[in-house]
């Protein structure tokens, strides 16, 4: 049976890795959600018309759209 | 017998203890240094700033074709670069190389473990890499002669010790970027098999990945059983945020298509959004009539829309920035899988445990 000091030396170097890693995420620079938001607005904006799926192109244009019938299963 | 506490043992056990109660205390003034400094940037929620945005108008998005052919339930999809062709894997072993425009089978590979729940095309178009329960995974090239036997030509990448949850190549066919449920995250190097790094840090089984836009630099980001969505630095192995809002398992996280957010589906059956620049949650995409669970979720191509995959059999589409459902779309017959939307965003793929693939559009 191990004595308690390996177990504890375990949970000690966990613990260090675990503010280690908080310490890398508290250090990060942040940027307030108006500012970020307005960006993610504006990305959709300029790439709205080439959006497929979003404007809905016409059959001729969407190789996925043929002009068939579709089929009633 | 436990052998006796010398006296050094004892003042060693007794400095341990202190250092760490000391780590301890030091890891929850920054866990709450970190809950305030993320709060301060909370000056505006993402649906107002979004407010003067025109609303969408009305959907129509039909099954445009079904690929029949697997024998069980369909566990993960990955289209071509060509915009064309896709890779889809099954609880039944099987591999699948289909031509979405015609429905065509163009390969088929049986793998030696059933439950293949990950698969994805090589950029170059020449190979697919998939793996699961046999916990690698490895890269199938494909050949123009239907004939030649591809299990021949395999090549075992990946090594877990635990399935293979989700796997990707890089932007070559050189490297591919694994999660496992052994927990840990892995990059490889084809050709060599070689282990280049790995990403230790989820407490749980890691369910998905997506690899950040090539514009975006190295980096990714991992979902997980552990309900924590992690954004990794594919050349340190470090993680550098992470968040854990979720109520339950991640099943699927996908960039926004400019690389400073990224959306995740979960068991708790919202999808959400999260700013990278920000470090927060800045959205949720949920209704009190949606109760099941999310397996997968992708963007359209300006990142207003995103499509979820859902438990129920159905396909919820949602306004990125307004927080709204726009549509629901029916069709499948058991849950939804997988869900990509293809290269040129022409389209969406579901792939679902009714043993189909749908193309809607």
């Amino acid at each position: 049976m191990m004595s308690g000091r390996t177990c504890s030396s375990g949970h000690v170097v966990q613990a260090q890795k675990l503010v280690d890693q908080l310490r890398v995420e508290a250090g990060m620079e942040r940027i307030k959600i108006s500012l970020t938001a307005a960006d993610l607005v504006r990305f959709c904006q300029d790439h709205r018309r080439s959006d497929p799926l979003l404007t809905g192109i016409s059959a001729s244009s969407n190789p996925f759209k043929d002009k068939k019938t579709c089929r009633l299963l | 017998m436990r052998s006796p506490l010398t006296p050094e043992m004892a003042t060693q056990e007794v400095q341990l203890n202190e250092t760490l109660a000391h780590l301890k205390t030091e890891s929850e003034t920054l866990k709450t240094k970190l809950e305030e400094e993320r709060a301060k940037l909370h000056d505006v929620e993402l649906h107002q700033v979004a407010e003067k945005v025109e609303g969408l108008g009305q959907f129509v998005m039909k099954t445009r074709r079904t690929l029949k052919g697997h024998g069980n339930k369909v566990l993960c999809m990955d289209w071509c670069k060509d915009k064309r062709r896709i890779v889809s894997s099954s609880q039944d072993g099987k591999v699948i190389v289909w031509d979405a425009f015609t429905t065509n089978k163009e390969h088929a590979v049986t793998m030696p473990c059933t439950w293949v729940m990950a698969c994805a095309y090589a950029p170059s178009g020449c190979a697919v890499a998939c793996g699961g329960l046999d916990n690698k995974c490895s890269v199938y090239p494909l050949s123009l002669d239907k004939n030649e036997n591809l299990a021949a030509k395999k090549k075992s990448v990946a090594m877990h010790t635990n399935y293979l949850s989700a796997c990707s190549f890089t932007n070559s066919d050189m490297q591919i970027l694994t999660s496992s449920g052994d927990g840990t995250c892995a990059l490889w190097d084809v050709e060599s098999g070689q282990l280049l790094q790995s990403f230790h840090g989820h407490a749980a089984d890691v369910l998905c990945l997506d690899l950040a836009p090539s514009e975006t630099g190295n980096t990714f980001v991992s979902g997980g059983c552990d309900k924590k969505a992690n954004v990794w630095d594919m050349r340190s192995g470090q993680c550098i945020q992470s968040f854990e809002t979720h109520e339950s398992d991640i099943n699927s996280v996908r960039y926004y298509p400019s690389g400073d957010a990224f959306a995740s589906g979960s068991d708790d059956a919202t999808c959400r959004l999260y700013d990278l620049r920000a470090d927060r949650e800045v959205a949720i995409y949920s209704k009190e009539s949606i109760i099941f669970g999310v397996s997968s979720v992708d963007f359209s191509l300006s990142g207003r829309l995103l499509f979820g995959g859902y438990n129920d059999y159905t396909i919820n589409v949602w306004d990125v920035l307004k927080g709204t459902r726009v549509s629901i779309l029916f069709g499948h017959e058991n849950r939804v899988s997988t869900l990509r939307v293809s290269p040129d965003g022409t389209a969406f793929c579901t792939g679902s445990w009714d043993h189909t693939l749908r193309i809607w559009a």
